[in-house]
């Protein structure tokens, strides 16, 4: 299909956009706080992704290089938002909290409900790379390549991520 | 190495992303300090719970939604770009004519045709201006890497 793509076959591309679809959607609604901003924001990096398609090394899986480009998009959107003041972008897990839920999950329950929303309250830096980590499969050289910083980076700030949902769940069981 | 120094290779160790002599050296570790085998099995657990969170498979109604907007959109990012050269291509030579027509009618007070050729002239330098600092920006924005592997 990768291949079809980039011999510019949009129905191709169109089996790739669907294929990935649900994870694209799911994980830009954990960056973003908002289905409606996440639904916007990966069909725009399927749109970016579609014209930069010939630059893509078929050696690779698809989906890391996409999550790239969605994470640039989702970052873009969070300037955007900031710059209208209408959320402060360090702290925009608190209004991402009140307005989004996790109706993007297969299998609900309480518990995961709640992980969904310690995920949301974390720090926008934590939570883009436990998205990264834990629900786009990247790995650590993937995600230092995604955000810049060196893989012993990568790991500590992993580490940190993960300790602060930890402690975020901690602190809100009974 | 301390227990603080330890702490983020738990981290690497539970995603199998250490170089074996650092996997040995956590194991060494893990054998003899209790809290960091505690912090071990606390992220094994979270983990866990993570891998379990699956985000649910659009149906085929959605999915076909999701695709018309994405091609829509697709059709539109080339309209726009022929609407965009189109339109620059007409202002530009538009705007030259105007102004020259201007400058050659004598009937137009000077202070006026200065002021249209100041006018016309900032707006030149300020996109000039904008589009370099855009450009710089761009050049040292982490977040427009492509992946590299």
């Amino acid at each position: 299909m990768i291949l079809r793509s980039q011999a510019g076959q949009k129905e191709a591309f169109g089996i790739i956009v669907k294929r990935y679809a649900g994870a694209a959607a799911g994980s830009a609604s954990l960056l973003l706080g908002s289905y409606e901003d996440a639904l916007d924001a990966s069909q725009e990096a399927f749109v970016r992704a579609w014209r930069h398609i010939k630059r893509f090394d078929t050696r690779f899986p698809f989906f890391p290089w996409y999550a790239t480009i969605l994470r640039n998009v989702c970052v873009s959107h969070l300037r955007r938002r900031a710059r209208r003041r209408t959320v402060v972008l360090s702290d925009g897990h608190a209004q991402a909290s009140a307005e989004s839920n996790p109706v993007l999950l297969a299998e609900r329950n309480e518990r995961r409900d709640r992980v969904w929303q310690a995920i949301l309250a974390l720090s926008s830096k934590h939570r883009e790379i436990i998205v990264m980590s834990h629900f786009q499969g990247m790995s650590y050289k993937e995600i230092a390549a995604a955000l810049g910083i060196p893989m012993g980076t990568v790991m500590s700030r992993l580490h940190s991520a993960r300790q602060a949902l930890r402690n975020e769940l901690t602190d809100e069981e009974p | 190495m301390s227990c603080d120094e330890f702490k983020p290779l738990i981290t690497g160790y539970l995603d199998d992303e250490l170089p074996p002599e650092e996997r040995a050296l956590l194991e060494d570790h893990l054998a003899d300090c209790e809290a960091c085998a505690r912090e071990l099995a606390q992220l094994t657990k979270l983990k866990e719970e993570l891998s379990m969170m699956e985000f649910k498979e659009p149906t085929d109604a959605e999915l076909a939604r999701y695709w018309r907007s994405v091609y829509n959109r697709l059709e539109r990012g080339l309209g726009w770009v022929l609407f965009s050269v189109g339109a620059i291509i007409v202002l530009c030579y538009g705007g030259f004519k105007l102004i020259e027509e201007m400058i050659k009618d004598p009937g137009i007070a000077v202070l006026l045709k200065v002021g249209v050729v100041a006018l016309v002239f900032g707006t030149v330098v300020l996109f000039v201006s904008l589009l370099r600092e855009r450009l710089a920006v761009r050049k040292v924005d982490k977040y427009s890497k492509e992946v590299e592997r």
